[in-house]
């Protein structure tokens, strides 16, 4: 990967000493993680590992109190975002696809894809961006009045991916890309998550199947409990190693 | 049974449907600030009812100012009424929001208990306002429309007063569904309603968003308030018996449905007037309550909830 200009070095995204609690219950342990600009990053984890919690404390999800709080620091572009509001981190540039879809569910196609250009600085170029994701997803422009509840789960993934690109994030997470999807449009949504990173937005993707984790990511990181175990680029990590990582065990 | 028999019994019928209809439009927009609220950001506002006398009142103190017709009085009073909304939520209501509590470590059902309390400490509080201000004597806002009719045939009429309130209503309804489905604010009225929670990953602020609508909420009491006020007289106590107009049509209707709101307040109205009609005035109320009570004991989500 080659990125030019004074910046090359300064990661997009940096995440160090992060700890994330739901009320007195901790979810993350002191992580540390950074993500250049243009970089796929894949997260793996068993389930209750932590990483909805890391991507909801990266979009600021975790400010939320009593309920849900975070220590420790993030920041993107240069700029500190820990405790800022979801609101301002989308503005910054980073945009979540959130776990299980959550499409607004009575509204078409076409009105949740509006709904992503809320911010002012979307609003102008809302018809233009709306035909760039049609060009990307024709299927979604066949479909644009159907209201998105009664669409299927990959129709569906699709709308809610279109609709984080509609704020032109320069940063998406993706929570659980491919749960509960079929082989065949896992193989087609990831293609399209090709064009989008191609497109020059850097990802974060969480992903369950350990094999296609691998293939897509410039990097992977393995979570456990709430601690990154185990990070590094997939050519320099064997299956073994990142199976023990995956289930706790200790190896070496 | 002569002609003439069947003649009356039938100009009966169309005058309830009439009058109904014409009542219903007004019940509507009574009922439509409560649903949008309770749509929004599942807040059953207690006071609604206080804050519609509350623009009575306020009419009546702009044409102590102001020698205009009555129905100019909504310049004035809508703004102020949107601008209470607005204000009340964002510096009271969002404070003691399910979310808002569940942050102060509270829990749900201290969080669902909390703004029903508040809004009903409101509706003391400004009705004895209202009382402590311009005294328990009945008001009325004086105007020349109550007293015209258009005649639409020999026997059959209808108040100018009321036709003019019906088509204000249809037109406010109109409007906040245009505005619901056709602009910016408006879809992230629908996006918070659906998902509060992903709403922020749009950019939308739920505490502006709820803001707004409570906002338009009360700018639309506001509304309803001026009517009343100039339908018949009031007092500051009068704001609980509105509430239950809100609610008939609500429970009729279904929560959260404009057009419900409008079906559910035709109903009510043409039942109410029907039975007054053939059983006598005591019959009106007593006809409605038990029309709602029908309707909760068959469809209890309301004849056309979503
Ligand atoms: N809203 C919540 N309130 C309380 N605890 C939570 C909440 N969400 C998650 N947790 C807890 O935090 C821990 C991490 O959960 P998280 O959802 O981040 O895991 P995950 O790795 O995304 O799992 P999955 O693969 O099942 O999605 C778990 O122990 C979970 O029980
Ligand atoms: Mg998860």
């Amino acid at each position: 990967m080659s990125i030019s200009g004074p910046d090359a070095d300064t990661p997009l995204l940096a995440v160090s000493g992060l700890s994330a609690y739901y009320g007195e219950l901790r979810a993350l342990y002191d992580v540390t993680l950074s993500v250049r600009t243009g970089e796929v990053l894949s997260i793996i984890g068993a389930n209750g590992a932590g990483k909805s919690t890391l991507l909801k404390s990266i979009v600021g999800m975790m400010n939320r109190g009593a309920a849900a709080h975070i220590q420790g620091d993030i920041e993107f572009a240069g700029r500190r975002i820990a405790g800022r509001a979801t609101e301002d981190i989308v503005d910054a540039g980073i945009t979540m696809v959130p776990e299980g879809r959550r499409l607004f569910a009575r509204m078409s196609v076409e009105e949740n894809l509006a709904a992503g250009a809320f911010l002012p600085r979307c609003r102008a170029g809302l018809r233009q961006r709306m035909d760039e994701i049609y060009a990307l997803f024709p299927k979604l422009h066949e479909r644009r009045e159907q209201v998105v509840a009664q669409m299927s789960g990959g129709e569906q993934q699709m709308v809610a991916i279109g609709r984080a690109l509609m704020s032109s994030p320069r940063l998406i997470l993706f929570d659980e890309l491919s749960l509960g999807l079929a082989p065949a449009v896992i193989e087609e949504i990831y293609r399209k998550v090709r064009t989008i990173h191609e497109q020059g937005v850097t990802c974060i993707i969480i992903e369950q199947d350990m094999r296609r984790a691998l293939s897509v990511a410039d990097r992977v990181c393995v979570m456990l409990e709430g601690s990154i175990v185990l990070s590094g680029r997939p050519a320099e990590l064997s299956e073994a190693a990142i199976t023990a990582a995956y289930f706790g065990q200790t190896h070496r | 049974m002569t002609d003439d028999d069947v003649y009356w019994a039938l100009i009966d019928v169309a005058n309830g449907l009439i009058s109904g209809t014409m009542l219903g439009g007004y019940y509507a927009i009574i009922a439509i600030g409560l649903t949008l609220t309770f749509g929004v950001m599942r807040l059953v506002n207690l006071a609604h009812g206080d804050w519609l006398v509350f623009s009575a009142y306020l009419s009546l103190v702009f044409l102590s100012l102001v020698p205009i017709s009555p129905l100019y009085t909504l310049i004035g009073v809508v703004p102020v009424m949107y601008g209470v909304g607005y204000a009340l939520q964002r510096l009271l209501l969002n404070r003691v929001s399910v979310q808002a509590m569940e942050q102060k470590g509270m829990s749900t059902s201290f969080g669902l208990m909390s703004p029903i309390l508040v809004t009903f400490g409101m509706s003391i509080v400004l009705a004895q306002g209202l009382l402590a201000g311009f005294s328990s004597n009945t008001q009325v806002i004086r105007n020349e429309l109550s007293y015209s009719a258009i005649q639409l045939s020999e026997d059959l009429s209808v108040s100018t007063l009321r036709l003019t309130f019906f088509c204000v209503a249809v037109a406010i309804l109109v409007l906040t569904a245009l505005l619901l489905r056709a602009t910016h604010v408006g879809r992230a009225i629908r996006a918070a309603s659906d998902d509060a929670e992903i709403a922020p990953l749009m950019g939308m602020r739920p505490a502006r968003i709820y803001a707004t609508a409570s906002g338009i909420s009360l700018a639309i009491a506001g509304v309803a308030g001026v009517m009343v006020g100039m339908t018949r007289p009031f007092q500051p106590f009068d704001g609980p018996q509105f509430l239950l107009v809100a609610f008939g049509v609500v429970i009729l209707g279904g929560m959260g449905s404009l057009a419900g709101s409008l079906v559910g307040g035709i109903l009510l109205g043409v039942v109410q007037i029907l039975a007054g009609t053939y059983f006598g005035p005591s019959a009106q109320l007593v006809g409605g309550y038990m029309l709602i009570l029908a309707v909760l004991a068959l469809k209890p989500q309301g004849l056309f909830a979503r």
